[in-house]
């Protein structure tokens, strides 16, 4: 219990002092669309949602001085909203130091100790000012806190970035042990592995080399897999610390309906990868919010039914073959299958021949919801087909299975750990591909001055370099354009000392993509080094940007090229 | 362990869980159990054409049956993977079954379907012309297979009123050409 705490309290810090240092950020902001005269609502609602986030935290872990200091800035930016000059500098000079003290009370709490007293005194001193600024015949203006949408997205960027940068994880001695360990078995074989290359690069090599390279190669093999499955494990969180954010959560919307709803946590100590984690909670909310505005009966419905008054959301983890299966569970009506047949007719779909599963799973297909009006609950956003892809993008399916009247269970089947990568997704043809960021020195337009055709080596310069092109379709094998080599974009590779430029008609961004392992049978593939699975379902190859490079240095344009053709796409010929 | 968990989540609620997660998991369990192993020595095929042959493999090692999304195509991967599928977050081959028992290719039709099944832990997509329907058959129903080309991947031959089915199974499918090296023990994979 002491360690989950301890885990509970780590995640606390890592999440909410972040957020306290982007409110900082947003309020030096603020000061600067003042002095602009620019409209500063949106600014001041960033801040609030910020600040909603850090109370609500703070309410779960039991931090009340914390909670207190941001309540009440909740309310000073309420009243700075509408204040000028000497009035609105008293009050944003107000919100900064009661921001720095929000930063150094997350501080201790990390130490154990929250100080009370120093947040006491700042929300007696913000009281006094806010009533001196506001003269004495206004009211104090009350707090409207933000609307729901608006702290889910000021919480999940937060929850995006814990992965990258900020986020920090405790590694136990004896892993740090076994880590270096498995380095040191690595550079063994490394340095043997260079002896024994040494000896081939001078000729003068044994038959017993080429046992020993296999043999060589076998145990780093092993020994880097070994070290991969250490790391993913030093990544593994208890999934209380993403049910525990439901608290609240639920507490607000039990609220807002005038009705008790209670959370049960079952098997919170499971521990999952936190890049999951931060994932799974947008998803989370959906479900429940769901589950709320769809399954849970009014008080009144449920005393007919002879349900308690009191309805229940439970919140499940457990590991079953080596992943980990999260449910969500409610004790309402069960799923309207009425009503999900009635919206598939109406888009056109025969369900006549579909049985009481496939109704069930038809909640999963876009432009599916069947709330009878757009209410406070549902009708936001997110469908559940953006839950399912989210959900499928981490490697895991969802499926549900409900009891009419009796409730309604979702299941997230998912993996235990992700193996996750920055990756520049591209296209050529009609195929698209991923290239990790890691490869990749830079994208550029491949305009005919950039090129240069040296007999049947395309070069292309890049900052006063050539650098060796090919056709990313021709390489990959892509079915289309004939005039193969006259795309618009080059991407820059580089692997190891070796650099070479892909010609492709399109890239977007860098994202960051869930890497998965290819079957054996495609080990043939030596270019593809896996695949993600990206939006709407989609599988896409990750290049193997090693192999790709080395081909790239060998590759040579087709074979006696029409002249002609040339000419026209690259006049420098 | 889970006891200590349902203490952190408050007071008197420990009680209270236990109906709903009970429910919870009896509707899991109902339709999640695996098809009984069938008594005695009558098994389940389930059976597809490849052009006008029925072919019928154990239903044990069929997983499920998907209309046929995209496929996408792998640079370089052998000729009878035609790519890889997404099955709710999973990445499977997609392998031509045509190709892997010898007939000639063909295009997509609407009746094509992929055959989900799993050998030796690791799961495949098996594209097929269409799906027929889930057959019982004895053990002396299935007679050895004639000493024709076409079926040296078959295990036997079982008639059904008028037609003939070939029966064999995953492995046997997946096992010619390079698909023999794919399966060979792999090596543990962390």
């Amino acid at each position: 219990m002491e360690e989950l705490f301890a885990s509970l309290l780590r995640d606390f810090v890592d999440e909410t002092a972040p957020i306290a240092r982007e409110v900082d950020g947003l309020l030096l902001k603020l000061e600067a669309v003042w002095a602009e005269g620019g409209d500063a609502k949106p600014l001041l609602r960033a801040i609030r949602g910020g600040l909603h986030t850090i109370k609500g935290n703070s309410a779960m872990m039991g931090f009340s001085p914390i909670e207190r200091v941001a309540h009440a800035l909740e309310d000073v930016c309420a009243q700075v909203e509408n204040s000028r000059g000497r009035e609105q500098a008293s009050l944003s000079q107000l919100l900064f130091e009661g921001c720095d003290l929000l930063s150094a009370l997350i501080q201790a709490a990390l130490a154990g100790s929250v100080d009370g007293k120093s947040a006491d005194l700042f929300v007696v001193r913000a009281r006094e000012s806010m009533e001196a600024a506001a003269g004495p015949k206004s009211t104090p203006v009350p707090v409207e806190s933000p609307s729901r949408a608006e702290v889910a997205g000021s919480a999940s960027p937060s929850a995006a970035d814990s992965e990258e940068g900020r986020g920090s994880a405790r590694i136990a001695d004896r892993d740090v042990d076994d880590l270096l360990e498995l380095t040191g078995v690595t550079i063994v074989a490394q340095t043997e592995l260079a002896r024994v290359h040494g000896r081939v690069a001078r000729g003068q090599f044994e038959a017993s080399d080429i046992a020993l390279m296999d043999q060589l190669l076998t145990d780093l093999g092993r020994t880097t897999r070994e070290m991969r499955h250490k790391l993913l494990r030093v990544r593994l969180a208890p999934i209380a610390t993403l049910f525990r954010r439901f608290g609240r959560f639920l507490r607000d919307l039990a609220r807002e309906r005038g009705q008790a709803i209670e959370l049960c946590i079952e098997g919170g100590d499971t521990a999952v990868d936190r890049a999951i984690i931060s994932r799974l909670y947008e998803p989370l909310v959906h479900i429940v919010r769901n589950a709320v505005a769809h399954g849970i009966e009014s008080v009144d419905e449920r005393t007919a039914r002879g349900k308690p008054a009191k309805a229940q959301i439970l919140l499940s983890a457990r590991l079953r073959e080596g992943r980990v299966n999260i449910c969500v569970a409610d004790d309402g009506r069960g799923l309207d299958l009425r009503a999900i047949a009635a919206k598939a007719n109406a888009q056109g779909m025969d369900t006549s021949n579909c049985s009481e599963r496939d109704l069930q799973r038809l909640i999963f297909q876009s432009g599916f919801s069947t709330a009878p009006s757009v209410s406070n609950l549902a009708g936001r956003g997110v469908g559940l087909d953006v839950v399912a892809s989210v959900v499928q993008g981490l490697g895991g399916s969802i499926d549900v299975r409900a009891a009419s009247g009796r409730g309604t269970v979702f299941v997230l089947d998912l993996p235990v750990t992700v193996s996750l990568q920055k990756a520049l997704i591209f296209g050529v043809d009609s195929e698209t591909f991923a290239a990790p960021a890691g490869f990749i020195l830079d994208t550029m337009e491949s305009r005919e001055k950039n090129m240069q055709a040296i007999g049947r080596v395309l070069l292309v310069s890049w900052r006063g370099d050539f650098v060796r092109a090919v056709d990313a379709g021709r390489l990959l094998g892509c079915q289309g354009l004939a005039q193969a080599w006259a795309r618009p974009y080059a991407i820059i590779l580089q692997a190891g000392n070796k650099r070479g430029a892909l010609l492709v008609d399109w890239f977007s961004g860098v994202q960051e993509i869930v890497v998965k392992a290819l079957d054996e049978s495609l080990a043939s593939c030596r270019m593809i080094a896996g695949a993600t699975v990206l939006a709407q379902g989609r599988v896409v190859p990750i290049l193997d940007c090693v192999e790709v490079v080395r081909r790239t240095n060998v590759a040579l344009l087709p074979e006696a090229p029409s002249e002609a053709k040339v000419e026209a796409s690259y006049d420098v010929f | 362990m889970s006891s200590d968990a349902r203490r952190s989540s408050g007071d008197s609620q420990a009680e209270s869980t236990e109906p709903l997660l009970a429910f919870a998991d009896a509707l899991l369990s109902s339709s999640q159990r695996e098809p009984g192993r069938a008594a005695g020595e009558v098994q389940q095929y389930v059976t597809f054409f490849l052009r006008d042959d029925e072919i019928g493999i154990p239903i044990l090692q069929c997983r499920e049956i998907v209309r046929v999304a995209a496929i996408t195509r792998v640079p370089e991967a052998p000729d009878h993977v035609r790519g890889v599928v997404n099955l709710r977050g999973r990445v499977l081959p997609a392998v031509d079954t045509r190709k892997c028992l010898g007939y000639e290719a063909a295009p997509l039709t609407a009746r094509s379907r992929l055959l989900v099944v799993e050998v030796a832990g690791r799961a495949f997509a098996l594209l097929v012309d269409r799906i027929a329907r889930i057959l019982k058959l004895a053990t002396a129903d299935i007679v050895a297979p004639p000493e024709n080309a076409r079926v040296r991947f078959a295990i036997g031959v079982a008639r059904d009123g008028d037609s003939t089915i070939t029966i064999t199974d995953a492995e046997r499918i997946l096992r010619p050409g390079s698909m023999a090296q794919a399966l060979a023990p792999r090596s543990e994979e962390a």
